[in-house]
């Protein structure tokens, strides 16, 4: 009796012992920690996202300026593998300056292996933007940035005698018209644009080669001196204001009060830089109309990466998925928040839907027409890792030669400097 | 008669030295862990190559002196980056400290003046003490939306048509480097007033009276009474004002959004500092040259300038006091 019963506990315990081993669904974390340079996908993130029960969702929000977010970012992800499991970043969000960076390193992770699969309906360049040089990609982008001139239709009326798109772009389809009607809007009191930097991405985007060669050598491409070529023009002739992209001074121009024709910028420029123009008591909603402008160019955008070490790896496949596939919630997002999403379908949907316009802060004019007909052309090209730090610095470095408190020599060699101080690898001309 | 030294004996024996010594331990444990420790690393980092491209960790290789070579460095045109920096750092706390000094200076003696005897005095010094409390950064930043491009002042002024439109407060020397120094005036005058107050009321009362009675006025009972008897607290707080000047960074760095504008004269040493350590290259290796040297400049000036303050009043001081003790010897 005493020996059954020993043969019997030793059974069931055995059956328990093999039962424990059965293999289980990986464990998923109770915390989510999200890095992020600012509050535009945490809004929709809240929005459009249903958060699963009794996951906590944690936002770390740095600013981009001087580079501080990717500081911030790369003492986290150098800390990554030592965190606590809750400690560790799940997603992060990178910008198309700097991506690279991130998606070449192993603090990133193949979306293949938490079972995301990329859509025909993404963007090709949104794709391999975030994918390493073997073609692993890390990460997906839940908007595309094709970008335009977007003008303030009672100037251009005053100046050019039209505010009709196809008129207006005729006048401006080139640099030499452009400024032909910046001379046309001074006569007349208005300026062309409001920042000296304002034109920066639609000549730096079309660069024919990288920042930095594969010597480490820093190298201006013509179409930055080009730029400016352009902005000293502009300064001196007063076409444009000396404000920086993002300063108040700049985006006081949106109020109805403004005397600025033209800016410069994607879809997330009407959120994220027109609030102004929006204000409901002193903005022009309506007074607005987009045009593919001079040339071509698309700026920005922001890719959710997954980091390696994620312990939420249902969660980035939902997040991924939610905002590149989700029809319900990228209509909305097109129609509600002025996006431009990611997804070929949808974005079609509404080019072809002659029923629909932004009226959010254009006249009506179906915009994603013509961001459509501009994304069809983005490329992925000639970008660096260190592309934030020298567009930002050469801007900054020579806002000050275009505000006329240094010369031209001075300011380059301010910057180089500048380059030198924060990437000790550049090799920069004798400064 | 033979039990009084036997006593005295006993009380000297015990030692209340040692609680002494207790409770200053805490404070030598964490001065030797987070300022002793890290100041020697500090050194030893100076000479590594140790820095980041992206995330890729370069170093660190111990290269000798070759980071303070790199900081010594002429530029094509003949200036050092370091020296240029170092002169933008003292102007900016020269033109600081002067009239930081002097209405400290005027405004202690008020207060304490018998004769003015002025009422209100805890508001007086409240209030002047106020902007200290205020954190340097958003001082620096209302500073900054005041007179920025769209800001308040420049509004006014060319509303009142003093400046036309082009106009730029950040776009002059004269003006970024008056506001950074205006900044820290505001912010440390009322400090400096109150330690000088202290040393003030620490001069003996009986001494100005007699001076007066003398028939000194005013000034001469400032320069020859007040002012060399105050010599002491005096380059105390020159000294711990020239510390925090070499040290400046707050302010400008907020001010200038770390650029240092106009053309970098109103960089500092330590925003130079700041941009390889905080910047994309994690450069421990030039930062940390780059506190070595400001950390010996500190040392030699305030050697320098205690030496040639305090001269003085040592040899006023020691002066009776040797005279004291042959007395005393004399008498025994």
């Amino acid at each position: 009796m005493k020996k059954l019963f020993t043969i019997l506990i030793v059974a069931l315990m055995l059956v328990s012992i093999v039962a424990c081993q059965k293999p289980k669904p990986a464990e998923q974390g109770k915390v989510f920690n999200i890095y992020a340079w600012n509050e535009e996908f945490k809004g929709f993130f809240e929005k459009y996202y249903k958060v699963p029960e009794g996951v906590t969702v944690n936002w770390i929000i740095n600013p981009s300026d001087n580079g501080v977010y990717q500081q911030k970012l790369d003492e986290a992800l150098l800390n990554q593998a030592n965190a606590a499991a809750d400690d560790k970043i799940d997603m992060f969000l990178a910008e198309a300056d700097y991506i690279g960076k991130y998606v070449e390193s192993d603090y990133t992770m193949d979306v293949t292996s938490f079972g995301f699969k990329n859509a025909s309906t993404q963007y090709e360049y949104t794709i391999k933007a975030a994918s390493d040089s073997k073609g692993v990609c890390k990460g997906v982008s839940f908007q595309c940035c094709p970008a335009a001139v977007i003008y303030r239709k009672s100037i251009a009326k005053d100046v050019l005698g039209t505010d009709v798109p196809e008129e207006v772009q005729a006048a401006i389809d080139s640099w030499e018209k452009f400024d032909a009607v910046a001379a046309q809007a001074k006569e007349k009191g208005y300026y062309m644009t409001a920042s000296f930097a304002e034109t920066f991405r639609a000549f730096s985007n079309n660069c024919t080669k990288p920042w930095v060669d594969e010597n480490n050598n820093l190298q201006f491409d013509d179409q930055i001196t080009a730029w400016i070529e352009q902005t000293e023009k502009y300064v001196q002739n007063g076409y444009t204001l000396t404000a920086g992209v993002w300063d108040q001074e700049k985006t006081n121009e949106m109020f109805a009060t403004g005397k600025t024709m033209c800016f410069f910028g994607p879809a997330w420029y009407y959120n994220f830089c027109m609030n102004n123009a929006m204000d409901p008591n002193d903005g022009c909603v309506g007074d607005w109309c987009i045009v593919k402008g001079p040339q071509a160019y698309f700026w920005g955008g922001t890719w959710l990466l997954a980091a390696t070490g994620s312990d939420n790896t249902e969660m980035l496949k939902d997040i991924f998925e939610t905002f590149t596939v989700n029809t319900d919630v990228l209509k909305s997002m097109v129609k509600d928040d002025n996006q431009y999403v990611n997804n070929t379908d949808v974005v079609k949907e509404f080019a072809e839907d002659p029923n629909y316009g932004n009226t959010n802060i254009l006249d009506g004019q179906n915009d994603i027409a013509v961001f459509y007909e501009l994304a069809k052309d983005i490329k992925w090209e000639n970008h660096t890792n260190y592309d934030q730090i020298l567009n930002e610095g050469l801007q900054n470095k020579l806002q000050e030669y275009f505000k006329g408190s240094v010369d031209k020599e001075t300011a380059m060699k301010n910057f180089y400097n500048y380059v030198k101080e924060q990437y000790n690898n550049i090799i920069v001309p004798e400064a | 008669m033979k039990k009084q030294p036997e006593m005295q004996g006993r009380v000297k024996s015990i030692s209340y030295a040692k609680w002494g010594y207790i409770f200053i331990i805490p404070f030598f444990i964490v001065y030797i862990l987070f300022t002793l420790v890290p100041q020697f690393l500090t050194v030893y980092n100076s000479f590594f190559e140790n820095y980041r491209i992206g995330l890729t960790q370069v170093g660190p290789n111990y290269v000798g002196l070759e980071n303070y070579k790199a900081l010594f460095t002429p530029q094509s045109d003949g200036t050092i980056l370091i020296l240029k920096y170092t002169a933008n750092t003292f102007i900016l706390w020269i033109i600081g400290a002067i009239p930081q000094f002097v209405i400290a200076m005027l405004l202690a003696v008020f207060f304490t003046s018998g004769r003015l005897n002025i009422k209100g005095q805890g508001f007086f010094k409240t209030v002047i003490y106020m902007p200290n409390l205020i954190m340097a950064a958003a001082f620096s930043m209302l500073i900054y939306t005041l007179f920025s491009k769209v800001g308040p002042i420049q509004l006014f002024l060319e509303h009142q048509g003093i400046i036309d439109k082009t106009f730029d407060f950040f776009a002059y020397r004269v003006s970024v480097r008056g506001m950074i120094a205006f900044m820290n005036f505001i912010m440390w005058f009322g400090n400096t007033t109150i330690v000088l107050m202290a040393g003030i009321m620490g001069i003996d009362q009986s001494l100005f009276e007699s001076a007066t009675i003398d028939g000194a006025n005013a000034w001469q009972v400032f320069f020859k009474v007040t002012l060399p008897l105050l010599m002491p607290i005096f380059v105390y707080c020159f000294i711990t004002a020239m510390i925090g000047g070499i040290q400046m960074f707050d302010v400008p760095q907020v001010l200038t959004k770390g650029d240092g504008l106009p053309n970098e004269t109103t960089r500092t040493l330590v925003m130079y500092l700041n941009r390889y350590l905080s910047g994309a290259s994690r450069n421990y290796g030039a930062a940390g040259a780059i506190s070595v040297i400001i950390f010996i400049m500190t040392g030699v000036l305030g050697f320098v300038v205690y030496k040639m303050l305090a001269a003085q009043y040592q040899e006023k001081r020691s002066a009776p006091k040797y005279h004291r003790r042959r007395q005393r010897g004399e008498n025994a």
